[in-house]
């Protein structure tokens, strides 16, 4: 068997395409489910008992499904349900955003909890109302803890965005599937398709490392 | 408010504080300090001396009794249920250092000392980095104002810690075991900064197992075990030739264990 990589220099915009499309669907699906995660480790750490049933139902179930069943769930059967059309990016963008939702509210909980109660105390001591309490010192703590989490939740998010190209969204997977079935060349093309993924994905690995070492290293008290 | 020469700076009257059900640890505690008086809290461990000063400091309820500060009395419990009433107004004017610092670790130095002063007094950052940068100073600190406290040793975090109390000019100041956490050899500088406070006549109440300590700052001791005070007077007597047997058993150990 000859190997012939320029074959995958023809189809470097479709490939770019997808790939933005991947970038695209990472970025969203980041922003909107790091907001909803940092609401939801918040409701999970809340006095209301309901606040807190629901959300942990909602991480419990979604941490404990497989995210392949979470999508195809959300293409198929959510729209039956509501009975209204999604397009494939909206649906790409629930599903990965309920997922990203669950794991980062985990990461939030966490660093929320590891901020001690000493630390109120002298806020107390300090005389500092509950407003500067969460906005100067809770707040940008438990967001610093989280950092290097985060980051790597971001990384899994990446990775796991590959499986919208099951539900036909034409993001790199999809592309690089598409075109090793056309080509019959599905060594050149997918070795390429997982250079890529890796070229990205683990810069921001090695990045966490750092950060969670700067990170530490600034909050050891 | 007027207030006679000898009149107590703070009165605690007959204070209960348990914790849940079953951990009495306050069981009718009376002190009474007057303005300018530095008084040392000794007694053993499990006694109720943090207990005494985080209830003092608003950190925590109380089931009954009272506290005044400045003749007003700022916590006490109120109606049928008992609701600890805690009026921060006065509270205002204590300041609080703990054993493990509790700085605020994302925070430099010199932002650790104006946070209070600006969010909350709404002095502006020029003026109150001004006072800091002159407190830093004088605790031998002036060098590490853009310092993480992450960089610093525990002697010099502790120093930090006091300067920020002191940035919201209390007027009362507690010391839990403020030594306790650190290396032998950084205890002295902690304690220099303490005893400066004391030569600025700087109302004080001081918990500490340090008796050489105790009986350089003190202007009185007081003896404090199973939730009542034991014997309360002068660092003479209380350390010296203390009245009560269980005040005696007590400095004896800890004299022995120090010689
Ligand atoms: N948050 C809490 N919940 C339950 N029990 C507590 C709590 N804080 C303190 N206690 C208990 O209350 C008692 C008094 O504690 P406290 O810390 O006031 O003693 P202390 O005199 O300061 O002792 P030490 O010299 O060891 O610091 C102890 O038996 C302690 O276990
Ligand atoms: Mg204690």
């Amino acid at each position: 068997m000859t190997l012939d990589f320029s074959i995958v220099l023809r189809f470097q915009e479709a490939l770019a395409l997808g790939l933005w499309m991947t970038i695209k669907l990472t970025l969203i699906c980041v922003v909107l489910g790091c907001s909803l995660g940092f609401s939801i480790g918040l409701a999970r750490t809340s006095r209301s008992a309901l606040l807190r049933a629901a959300s942990s139902i909602y991480v419990e179930f979604f941490r404990g499904t497989p995210v392949l069943v979470q999508l195809f769930w959300i293409f198929f059967c959510l729209p039956l349900i509501l009975g209204v059309e999604l397009s494939n990016l909206t649906s790409g963008v629930i599903a990965l955003t309920l997922y990203m939702g669950a794991i980062s509210s985990e990461t939030f909980r966490a660093s929320l909890k590891s901020i001690g109660p000493e630390q109120l105390d002298a806020c107390v001591a300090l005389d500092l109302p509950r407003r500067v309490q969460v906005t100067s010192v809770i707040l940008p703590q438990a967001v610093l803890r989280a950092v290097p989490t985060l980051l790597s939740n971001c990384v899994s998010l990446f990775k796991e965005s590959a499986l919208v190209s099951a539900v036909g969204m034409a993001d790199l997977m999809f592309v690089g599937q598409n075109i090793s079935n056309n080509t019959a060349r599905p060594v050149e093309v997918l070795t390429v398709v997982a250079l890529i993924y890796f070229v990205i994905a683990f810069p921001l690995t090695r990045a966490v490392t750092l950060v969670e070492r700067r990170v530490l290293a600034k909050l050891a008290i | 408010m007027t207030m006679s020469f000898s009149a107590p700076l703070v009165k605690i009257q007959s204070l209960h504080k348990s914790y849940g059900p079953h951990i009495q640890v306050l069981k009718g505690l009376d002190v009474e300090m007057k303005p300018g008086e530095r008084v040392v809290v000794i007694g053993p461990s499990g006694g109720g001396k943090s207990t005494l000063l985080r209830v003092m400091m608003g950190l925590e309820k109380i089931d009954s009794g009272s506290i005044s500060f400045g003749g007003k009395p700022y916590i006490f419990s109120e109606g049928a249920d008992r609701k600890t009433v805690i009026d921060t107004e006065v509270r205002r004017s204590i300041g609080m250092v703990f054993q493990h610092y509790t700085l605020f670790p994302h925070l430099s130095v010199i932002q650790n000392l104006i946070l209070a002063p600006c969010k909350v007094r709404g002095e502006n950052k020029a003026s109150a980095t001004k006072r800091a940068q002159a407190l830093l100073e004088r605790f031998g600190l002036g060098a590490k104002a853009s310092a993480y406290p992450a960089q610093l040793s525990g002697g010099q975090k502790q120093r930090v810690a006091i300067a920020r109390a002191l940035m919201l000019d209390p007027k009362l100041m507690l010391f839990d075991e403020v030594t306790s956490a650190l290396d032998p050899e950084l205890v002295a500088e902690v304690e220099q900064v303490i005893l400066q406070l004391a030569g600025q006549d700087m109302p004080m109440m001081i918990v500490t197992h340090d008796m050489w300590f105790a009986k350089n700052i003190a202007s009185r001791v007081i003896f404090c075990a199973g939730g009542v005070v034991v014997e309360d007077g002068p660092p003479e007597q209380v350390l010296g030739s203390p009245k009560e047997e269980r005040t005696r058993e007590f400095i004896d150990r800890v004299f022995h264990i120090r010689h």
